[in-house]
């Protein structure tokens, strides 16, 4: 069975081939044979060769968090292109660019305004969070399109700021 | 003894103070805002009391609101715990005029060693060494120039109401003085409400050592040695341990009579730690009094087998301390890692959000002290920190190996924390030689990104997630996402109505 996911933005594709608790995992042109224990709803056992490991795993809506040996994947079912094109993200559109809150936080301030133009790495907006004041720098040199919050809003995570316009 | 004792606080202190009282037979009493009605302090209390809107600002902060909680519910004394009202001097003195017992200092000596000038001064006059610079607010740019070239540069730019790294600035050369007293001030008149600055001499990579020290309300006062916590990032703590590899045992006793001085000379009671910088010729110099139970604390407790919040409580009610300094030695090595809510491969950006799951590291000469479950939200509104990794073992090699295998086992998903970078920064050859200064970070770890796995793990990992799309989800509902991992009576239940028939 074949499946597609996304991990840091690369396409990942892999084939799975069941038989009793041993699995045949076909990635990347390596094949690798083990054997699996669900344990329970977030614990997976896995035996290779000898070795043991366990896989601990979480969900999130479309995102899989997948936790080995001390280190985090985080695993996007199916293509990033379908991911962006389902949650309605356009920043792949040309003419465009959408500055988004790098995280949850509060809008502190806007310093600047519709139709203003704005130097590249000009601090746009403030937004903090967990104490922390976090500066939102201009990408590009060009003009304010859109203003989408103000100061005291609440923004999540890759929420839309403001919209720029690059210089022609 | 207290019957009742108020903690205003949150997370993981909350929750370590809230165990004390509970070892003492005493009733604790959580206060909490409203983002965080479902947090681990206020499943853990024996009662729990709203206080106010998320900000800290409305709730934590909210003096009037935690002195009339406590008077409606009968509480005696107020623990503080770290941040939020633990070194305010005007809450001390309410609490003294309200009849509440404050579980820290006296409000007088809140107040002298919350003045970073009025601490200079005093300590300089008992004789105790402190950094060479300025002893008063300069009165124009002119002053400080002048006192900038008597100092020598570097110079550093300090708040005189400082603490935290808050406007604290370094500056290598006269033509940048100006601007950065001028950034200096704005910063610290934004975070204290006051602006004055002072200037002192840089030490150059330093360590940070400090002295813990318990004083009662009848003159009696012992230290219980070092921490060394050196490996900071923006002047911001994140490893600590004890004993200091710098110290020897002639300098440890000399550090430590100096830091029971400076709590005699500051009139000052109850737990409080004092900072001190040690430079490459083994000079030390007094840097400020923290009047508080420190983040940093556990270290010390594993090593001396004193329980600190209990002896703040003890001290807090009258008694007096039964502890002699002669018979306090250390034992063992430990070391302790803060745990953030940050993303450490991403300029160390807050990280808010669920906990999907969460399983801390446990085995042999394991503490964690937390403020965390799987399934619980991490606000916004305060602190990142989530956890206090500890570890103890009979040496420093054995300590670090220890701490670099329980990061290892240790699993937080759903939001970004610093446990990868803690790891490579525990396993860094400099840090176990033990060549630990306050540039280490800066030095060793500037831009950091995590290694990339292996291509194995990462097949596996993929594997189980495709296993996970496979498996039938609870209830048959795939989309629902983490609502479906935890089995929640009350969506069952919503399905009904009270009186209707089943």
């Amino acid at each position: 069975m074949d499946f597609e996911f996304t991990v840091n933005g690369v396409r990942r594709l892999i084939s799975l081939e069941r038989k009793d608790d041993r699995l045949t995992i076909r990635h990347g042109g390596i094949a690798l044979e083990a054997e699996f224990r669900v344990i329970s709803a977030n614990a997976v056992s896995v035996l290779s060769g000898g070795r043991s490991r366990l896989l601990i795993i979480a969900r999130d809506k479309d995102k899989r968090h997948v936790w080995l040996e001390g280190r985090t994947y985080i695993i996007h079912s199916g293509a990033e292109e379908e991911r962006l094109a389902d949650k309605g993200d356009d920043r792949t559109q040309k003419g465009k660019s959408v500055v988004t809150a790098p995280m949850p936080g509060k809008v502190v301030k806007v310093n600047v305004a519709e139709k203003e133009p704005v130097r590249k790495n000009q601090t746009l907006a403030i937004v903090e969070a967990m104490k922390m004041e976090n500066e939102i720098k201009s990408p590009l040199e060009g003009f304010v399109k859109k203003v989408y919050v103000s100061a005291g809003d609440l923004v999540d995570s890759e929420k839309p700021l403001l919209e720029l316009e690059p210089k022609s | 003894m207290f019957k009742k004792i108020l903690i205003a606080n949150r997370g993981e202190i909350a929750c370590r103070i809230i165990r004390a009282c509970r070892e003492m037979g005493i009733v604790s009493l959580a206060v909490y805002s409203e983002a965080d009605r479902a947090s681990l302090h206020v499943q853990m209390a024996d009662e729990a009391a709203l206080i106010g809107a998320p900000a800290a600002a409305d709730s934590y902060l909210n003096m009037d609101r935690i002195i009339e909680t406590a008077h409606a519910f009968g509480a005696e004394a107020i623990h503080p715990g770290y941040g939020f009202l633990a070194e305010n001097p005007e809450f001390a003195r309410r609490l003294e005029k309200e009849g509440i017992v404050f579980i820290g200092p006296n409000s007088r000596a809140l107040e002298l060693v919350g003045d970073k000038i009025r601490a200079r001064q005093t300590m300089e006059k008992a004789g105790i060494p402190i950094i060479p610079g300025m002893k008063h607010v300069a009165r124009s740019i002119d002053e400080y120039i002048a006192a900038a070239r008597k100092i020598g540069y570097p110079v550093m730019i300090k708040a005189s109401a400082g603490g935290g790294g808050k406007g604290m600035r370094i500056v290598c050369a006269e033509e940048d003085l100006r601007p950065a007293l001028e950034a200096g001030s704005r910063e610290a008149r934004a975070a204290f409400g006051d602006e004055s600055i002072y200037l002192e001499k840089c030490i150059e990579d330093p360590r940070h050592v400090e002295f813990q020290v318990l004083a009662d309300n009848h003159g009696q006062i012992v230290h219980l040695f070092e921490r060394e916590c050196s490996i900071q990032r923006r002047h911001q703590k994140i490893v600590e341990e004890t004993p200091s590899q710098a110290l020897t045992p002639e300098l440890r006793r000399k550090m430590g009579e100096t830091a029971k001085k400076v709590v005699a000379v500051s009139g000052y009671n109850n737990a409080g730690t004092v900072e001190f910088l040690l430079d490459r010729n083994k000079d030390f110099y007094f840097l400020e009094v923290n009047a508080r139970l420190q983040v940093e604390h556990p270290v010390t407790e594993l090593t001396t087998g004193v329980d600190l919040v209990r002896q703040q409580i003890r001290i807090a009610a009258g008694e007096k301390l039964t502890l002699k300094q002669d018979a306090l030695t250390q034992r063992g090595h430990a070391i302790e890692c803060r745990i953030y809510a940050e993303d450490p491969a991403n300029n160390f950006l807050p990280s808010s959000g669920k906990i999907l799951y969460f399983q801390e590291p446990r085995g042999p000469g394991v503490r964690h002290d937390g403020g965390i479950y799987s399934g619980c939200e991490v606000p916004i509104y305060y602190d990142p920190i989530l956890a206090k990794l500890i570890v103890w073992a009979e040496t420093r090699d054995s300590a670090c190996a220890r701490m670099a295998a329980a990061l290892n086992d240790y699993v937080i998903l759903g939001i970004k924390t610093t446990i990868p970078f803690l790891k490579d920064v525990i396993c860094h050859p400099k840090f176990r030689e033990g060549a630990t200064t306050t540039g280490f970070i800066k030095n060793h770890f500037e831009n950091w990104q995590e290694e990339e796995g292996t291509p194995e793990g990462l097949s596996l990992a993929l594997a189980v997630a495709a296993l996970d799309e496979l498996a039938p989800s609870p209830k048959g509902n795939k989309t629902a996402g983490p609502k479906t991992e935890v089995y929640s009576p009350w969506l069952t239940l919503g399905q009904w109505r009270i009186g209707e028939k089943p």
